[in-house]
């Protein structure tokens, strides 16, 4: 017994448990429903968002992280024409972190028919372990899947200046990063949905208290020093009654950080952490994001 | 963005949440080892059940007024962080008949993770207790506090809760050897749980947790 007790202690002190692997709140898919799909949404459009089948493609990626041997299969949704991508302009949508593509659709709808019926290509992805791709999820793991999706687009003749990054919520994460520094493509605007300053705000807001995040996650997400790398103009979006990602704490600090050339806050009242196109009324929230996306 | 519940709930209390360690002291030059279970309740599935942070604690009779202690959180340490609790229970009043004995415990509560990571918690435990019946079982009531030390939060974000306090009711029942413990605490109640992913089950309902707690004592 005796001996046991160092060994036991040693253990314990040295313990590999970790929250990570609970941070991420992916769900698994067989396949994508869309419109079919019959779960928990966030809203649904009415028929006049509809997107024909032709311009629905759904295919896979391959991505790598740096460090990884072999590539992960990610699923991908493009609505629009691929062929297309060479002229129009296309907005790369880095989703939540809540359960899939298909949880998605309708905020993908949304923005192809931002301003007008099929005004924008969209490119969707489910990072790794999300939906139907394969994999587990990790920080490192998100950016190379998001590359990947900016790859595709290049392979496709997307240019830089025809490209926005939107970033809802964990979105936001990789969205800003791949922003800030040189990967496969350079946006040319940055568009936030309730975005989060870092994971040590959130275990700041959580526990009320100064605590290093660094006692619970070794995620190293920072909006809110990777934003000040960004020089592309940037668009902030931010409910006020968010409960989940204070908007005083995390979206405004991003926004303050913001250094480049041109940005716009849009401080919703009454929007929740999921509720701004509603709140905002999808015909508003659609010009306010097709204004900044055609004008800037 | 939505973690998992039991994420948010680790992060909000893990370091909140441990009963009182010593209320009244012990004999002098007395040992005692303590381990307690408990933390607040949540809502999980369609029950309601404590999370069940784990303490270890060990405690020496200075005097017969005062108690030296050591805690160990065990639950804190399986995810990497040591935490360590160093403190005194000191008695100030002596009961009589139905006024209560008073003590205070002062405690320094040490978290480490690594050279960034690292905390020190001060907290204050203030507690009325009454002996009574043949075995002098003890009843007491107390407010435990915690300070933040630090101003400002990251981003140099000014850090407006600088005191926690936590109300907390309790009864030990004291064996010849052995005594065990079983406590309520409320957990922060001025503070908001409303922007939390968990559901606390409180009380309170939109503010602080509410935590119970059971512990077995080793006399030697």
């Amino acid at each position: 017994m005796k001996k046991l007790i160092p060994i036991l202690f040693v253990t314990l002190l040295t313990s590999c448990l970790t929250l990570d692997d609970n941070l991420f709140n992916n769900a698994k898919l067989d396949s994508y429903k869309l419109d079919g799909y019959t779960g928990e949404v966030d809203f649904i459009l009415d028929n006049s968002y509809q997107i024909p089948d032709s311009l629905v493609s759904i295919f896979t990626l391959p991505s790598q992280a740096s460090g990884e041997s072999n590539a992960t299969s990610i699923y991908a949704i493009y609505i629009g024409d691929i062929a297309k991508i060479t002229t129009d302009t296309v907005i790369m949508y880095c989703h939540g972190n809540k359960d899939h593509m298909d949880f998605y659709w309708q905020r993908a709808k949304l923005l192809a028919n931002t301003k007008s019926k099929n005004r924008f290509g969209v490119l969707m992805i489910d990072y790794r372990g999300y939906g139907m791709s394969d994999g587990k999820p990790t920080e490192d793991g998100i950016y190379a899947d998001v590359d990947a999706a900016l790859n595709w687009l290049k392979s496709k003749g997307l240019s830089n200046d025809r490209l926005v990054m939107y970033g809802f919520s964990l979105g936001s994460a990789p969205a800003t990063k791949l922003s800030a520094e040189n990967w496969s493509m350079k946006p040319d605007k940055l568009i936030l949905e309730a975005p989060f300053a870092s994971a040590e705000t959130m275990v700041q807001d959580g526990s009320g208290m100064a605590m290093p995040g660094d006692f619970f996650t070794t995620l190293e997400i920072n909006n809110g020093e990777k934003i000040k790398s960004v020089t592309q103009p940037f668009f902030w979006v931010h409910g006020e009654a968010d409960d989940f990602l204070n908007i005083n704490t995390h979206g405004a600090v991003v926004y303050n950080n913001y250094q480049g050339t041109y940005k716009e806050a849009h401080r919703i009242p009454g929007a929740g952490h999921s509720t701004i196109p509603q709140t905002m009324g999808f015909s508003t929230y659609s010009n306010v994001i097709g204004d900044f996306i055609t004008t800037q | 963005m939505r973690f998992q519940p039991i994420t948010l709930f680790l992060i909000c209390f893990l370091f909140s949440c441990a009963p009182a360690r010593f209320v009244k002291p012990l004999q002098k030059k007395e040992h005692a080892a303590n381990l307690s279970l408990g933390g607040p309740l949540i809502k999980y599935g369609t029950a309601t059940i404590p999370i069940p942070f784990i303490t270890a604690n060990y405690g020496y009779g200075i005097d017969s007024t005062f108690t030296g202690f050591a805690a160990f959180n065990i639950t804190a340490a399986l995810y990497g962080n040591f935490q360590m609790e160093l403190g005194a229970t000191k008695q100030l009043l002596k009961q009589h008949k139905y006024v209560p004995a008073v003590s205070i415990t002062p405690i320094a509560n040490i978290i480490y993770k690594n050279k960034e990571a690292k905390k020190l918690y001060p907290q204050l435990a203030i507690n009325a207790f009454w002996g009574y019946g043949k075995r002098k079982n003890i009843v007491y009531v107390g407010v435990d506090n915690w300070f933040e030390l630090a101003s400002k939060r990251q981003y140099e974000i000014k850090q407006k809760n600088r005191w926690l306090f936590m109300p907390m009711i309790g009864h030990s029942f004291i064996q010849k050897k052995w005594s065990f413990n079983i406590e309520a605490k409320v957990i922060a109640p001025n503070l908001s749980n409303e922007k939390l992913v968990v559901d606390y089950v409180t009380p309170l309902k939109t503010h602080g947790a509410f935590g119970v707690y059971v512990g077995c004592t080793r006399k030697f």
